[in-house]
């Protein structure tokens, strides 16, 4: 992947909490029309990586570079309006308002009041039970609806990229699938790239072309998601495929590779 | 032409009638002798344990009475597959108790090795470290008839395990114990009857070319090693030291454990070959034996990070190093050190201090290296910090070291002289040749092996060598010198210490017999580069795209002009390659020891020496 092409590079980037460093030297590209995939366990960092891209927060060093511009240390409203929008982690819808509204609140920056009613009607195409729900409380959607409004709201903001953080959390396995289909439609049909960071890596590997594997703050592997489900640390470590071993149990666990 | 003996004079020979003639014996006295005292520690749930002399001599014992209620017998084989652990000690000592044989298989093996050396070594019994090594032998146990039965050290994840042929060690020491109540004087009189000339260890060479033999130490050999090196060595009653090497390696099997046990220095046991550093801090040893690649680490890890730190600190750590090596630069000419230097080095003392504390060594008295080359330069470095790194050379065919560095007379590159008890010549070849009663029986079950090794007398290394001012230098392994196209004779591991001096390199491997100029590949050290190249900017992701970065590549270019200026033109190496995948002990690449096996990366990278020569 050459630094020209992609539409978001970042490169090196340090992140800390306070004197913990939770980013140790990332770099990753996204290309246009790509959905990319983040892996990694608990504290790997990938939720920090999305919210060093978006501006939540600041990296102490290393760049962002969206479309050829160096959007490091931005606030999160001007990265947004450059054309990223952060679905985050865990939904955070705004709970007391209507579902309506927490659409129309992503595409608060927005002025093409045409468009936006055109693309609230294509979100609700996605999504056809927000459109039920148009006028009920946020807090009241169920899990998974929250998450269908977390990434419309996202949409709303006419994005070149989205950040999607961890969208399987805490729903059905059927629901998972069905979101994740839409994911995918939203890629090929309106074009946003997409940078996906899950946890769950059967679905994410299914549905990105490209993958890093983050461990402790660095990345570990990269490859096309086809081969990288084929690799055996990916396999044995994060998709659950091992080997039961000549006792037809095995506890102990290979040292990774990374290979 | 004949060959000259470099020493000349009857060799010196000091006898311990103390101790008996065995390791078995030698195990018994001091635990009587020296009963409630401390022989070894490990680290419990994050405190260190001590474990006396009584103790450790009541383990060995069940382990060897637990060996004869399996009808296990004097000149029986069995192995251990663990890590370096108190257990692997225990095993070891009950083995060679009742007159075993005792053998260590590296637990980064693979199941195939594995099967190898129980096949080979044709053992009766295999201690295994945990569920991972257990695996393996469970894997093989079809193909090893003779293999009757596996007690597992550490049985975490195997409670349900129902095998006939596996056991727990408890269960293993339990039955010992009850065999001993039953056969009272069985474990003193098994003691007695071991003979010196009876083989008592096994320890398998990595074989670089074909597979690995095993080569054979009698109780004779290693008693005699015992007495004769301590002196040399200078190892006493009281004396810390960390246990991390491999026991199946001859390092730590004979300059470790058992001359701890000849000298009574206590044996300290790191909990896991990922924390030497951190262990080596808490125990602050007074001696320490190590194999230059973890020298080389310890050292890259305080030169970067000095190089990360605060201006001033900087400045202190570059000017503290310096008014060391200006000491040794004085130290090692042989002329009186200016006062000047020594008040610099006075001054500079807190900052050395505080290196030493963070290196684990203020206590240091002295530390050994041997095993590998190492760079010259490094051991300056060391001596800087007023540590006196000494060089000792030997091999597993005569329990370990042959040569040790005087201290008051230090040669950097040079390996020391000749042991007193030590017979040591040289081959018209240059082939560095030894005598002495600690040469070996020969090889495991391979006569014509043996025979090629032990000629006229005489234990032929397979080094090259040279001698000056009763110094003995080696220069290469006798089968790696290269000679040039041009017809030049290089000794390729003369160059590649210099590269390894760098902390951007951890090892590298040059190439260039029968070819127009040298080359070489680089293994880079993971953790420096990666940190140098996240410091410098340069974007990267896994272990391969560093390598492949461009100015990686330029970094490890002037890394090796570096090192090319120390040698003539014929001797530089033209051009590299980045060993693209990082290696682990696991890997047939490596030896046990993380050295890159010449022969192996010669075969296997064949396509990218290649590149090399096609471009030329």
């Amino acid at each position: 992947m050459s630094a020209t092409e992609a539409l978001l590079r970042v490169a090196n980037i340090e992140t800390y909490y306070g004197p913990i460093q939770a980013i140790r030297g990332v770099t990753l590209d996204v290309n246009q029309g790509q959905i990319v995939t983040v892996l990694g366990a608990n504290g790997a960092g990938k939720t920090t990586i999305l919210k060093t891209i978006s501006g939540v927060m600041d990296p102490e060093r290393g760049q962002v570079v969206f479309e050829g511009k160096n959007i490091a240390g931005m606030k999160p409203d001007r990265v947004m309006r450059e054309g990223i929008c952060h679905s985050p982690e865990g939904r955070e819808v705004f709970p007391f308002l209507t579902v309506h509204e927490n659409l129309v609140m992503g595409a608060y920056s927005r002025h093409d009041k045409d468009e936006v009613a055109h693309d609230l009607e294509a979100c609700f195409g996605y999504f056809p039970r927000l459109k039920e729900r148009a006028h009920q409380r946020a807090g009241l959607l169920s899990g998974g609806e929250q998450q269908m409004l977390a990434i419309s709201r996202a949409l709303m903001g006419k994005p070149k990229l989205l950040l999607l953080d961890e969208p399987s959390l805490g729903l059905s396995p059927i629901l998972v699938t069905q979101i994740f289909d839409i994911v995918k439609r939203i890629n090929r049909e309106r074009g946003v790239s997409i940078l996906l960071v899950e946890q769950n890596a059967h679905i994410a590997l299914k549905t990105a072309d490209y993958g890093y594997v983050i461990e402790v703050g660095r990345i570990v592997m990269e490859d096309e998601c086809v081969r990288l489900m084929e690799k055996d640390d990916i396999k044995e470590f994060y998709l659950g495929q091992k080997e039961a071993g000549v006792r037809g149990r095995r506890r102990w666990k290979r040292k990774k590779l990374w290979r | 032409m004949a060959m000259t003996e470099l020493t000349t004079t009857p060799p010196v020979i000091r006898e311990d009638q103390e101790v008996g003639p065995s390791v078995a014996s030698m195990l018994w006295q001091r635990v009587r002798t020296r009963g409630s005292r401390t022989i070894l520690r490990e680290k419990d749930r994050g405190v260190w344990k001590q474990v006396t002399w009584e103790q450790l001599g009541a383990r060995a014992r069940q382990v060897g009475m637990g060996l004869r209620a399996l009808g296990f017998n004097a000149g029986d084989v069995a192995c251990v597959l663990s890590e370096t652990n108190p257990q692997w000690v225990y095993a070891d000592l009950g083995i060679l108790g009742v007159g075993g044989v005792s053998s260590g298989i590296y637990p980064t093996d693979a199941p195939g090795q594995v099967e190898y050396i129980l096949r080979d070594s044709g053992a009766r019994v295999l201690f295994v470290e945990n569920e991972e090594q257990l695996d393996k032998a469970l894997q093989v146990r079809e193909r090893c008839p003779k293999l009757q039965r596996i007690v597992i050290f550490d049985m975490k994840g195997l409670r349900e395990l129902n095998d006939p042929q596996c056991e727990s060690f408890d269960a293993f020491l339990a039955r010992g114990e009850e065999f001993d109540r039953a056969h009272p004087g069985a474990w003193e009189d098994g003691i007695k009857a071991v003979r010196g000339d009876q083989l008592a260890i096994l320890v398998y060479t990595s074989g670089t070319t074909g597979p690995p033999k095993g080569a054979m130490l009698s109780h004779r050999n290693i008693i005699f090693q015992l007495v004769n090196l301590n002196p040399q060595l200078g190892l006493r009653e009281g004396d810390e030291r960390l246990a991390f090497l491999p026991m199946c390696h001859v390092a730590e099997r004979m300059a470790g454990l058992y001359q701890s046990l000849y000298a009574g220095m206590i044996s300290n046991y790191v909990e896991s070959p990922d924390t030497v550093f951190e262990n080596q801090r808490e125990v602050q040893p007074t001696v320490a034996l190590a194999v230059p690649r973890i020298w080389e680490k310890m050292q890259s890890g305080i030169a970067l990070r000095a190089r990360e730190a605060t201006f001033l600190q900087r400045h202190a750590y570059a000017w503290a190093i310096n008014a060391g090596l200006r000491l040794v630069d004085a130290r090692l000419s042989g002329r009186g050190v200016p006062i000047t230097r020594r008040l610099g080095f006075l001054l500079a003392q807190p900052i050395v201090r505080n290196i030493r504390r963070e290196l684990g060594l203020n206590r240091a008295r002295c530390a050994y290296v041997g095993a590998a080359p190492i760079a010259p330069d490094l051991i300056r470095w060391y001596l800087a910090l007023g540590i006196d790194m000494l060089e000792v050379y030997g091999m597993t065919e005569c329990g370990g070291v042959t040569t040790v560095m005087p201290r008051d007379a230090i040669r950097p590159g040079w390996v020391g002289k000749p042991a007193p008890h030590t017979r040591l010549a040289f081959s018209p070849e240059g082939e560095i040749l030894l005598a002495g009663e600690h040469v070996f029986m020969g090889y495991w079950n391979q006569p014509e092996k043996t025979a090629e090794t032990i000629r006229d007398g005489w234990l032929h290394t397979g080094d090259v060598g040279r001698a000056d001012d009763g110094y003995v230098r080696v220069t290469d392994r006798m089968k790696d010198i290269i000679i040039t196209a041009g017809g030049k004779n290089v000794t390729p591991s003369e160059i590649e210490n210099e590269l390894k001096f760098s902390p951007y390199i951890a090892d590298a491997i040059v190439i260039g017999d029968r070819r127009k100029f040298l080359s070489c590949l680089v293994m880079i050290d993971h953790e420096n580069v990666e940190k140098w190249a996240q410091d410098n900017s340069v974007p990267f992701s896994n272990f391969t795209s560093l390598t492949r970065a461009e100015k990686v590549v330029g970094l490890i270019q002037g890394e090796v002009e570096r090192a090319n200026q120390k040698f003539a033109r014929v001797e530089q190496v033209k051009a590299f390659r980045l060993i693209e995948q990082k290696l682990e002990a696991e890997d047939p690449e490596l030896t046990p020891t993380m050295k890159l096996k010449r022969a192996f990366v010669n075969k296997k990278y064949s396509d990218l020496i290649e590149t090399m020569y096609a471009d030329a």
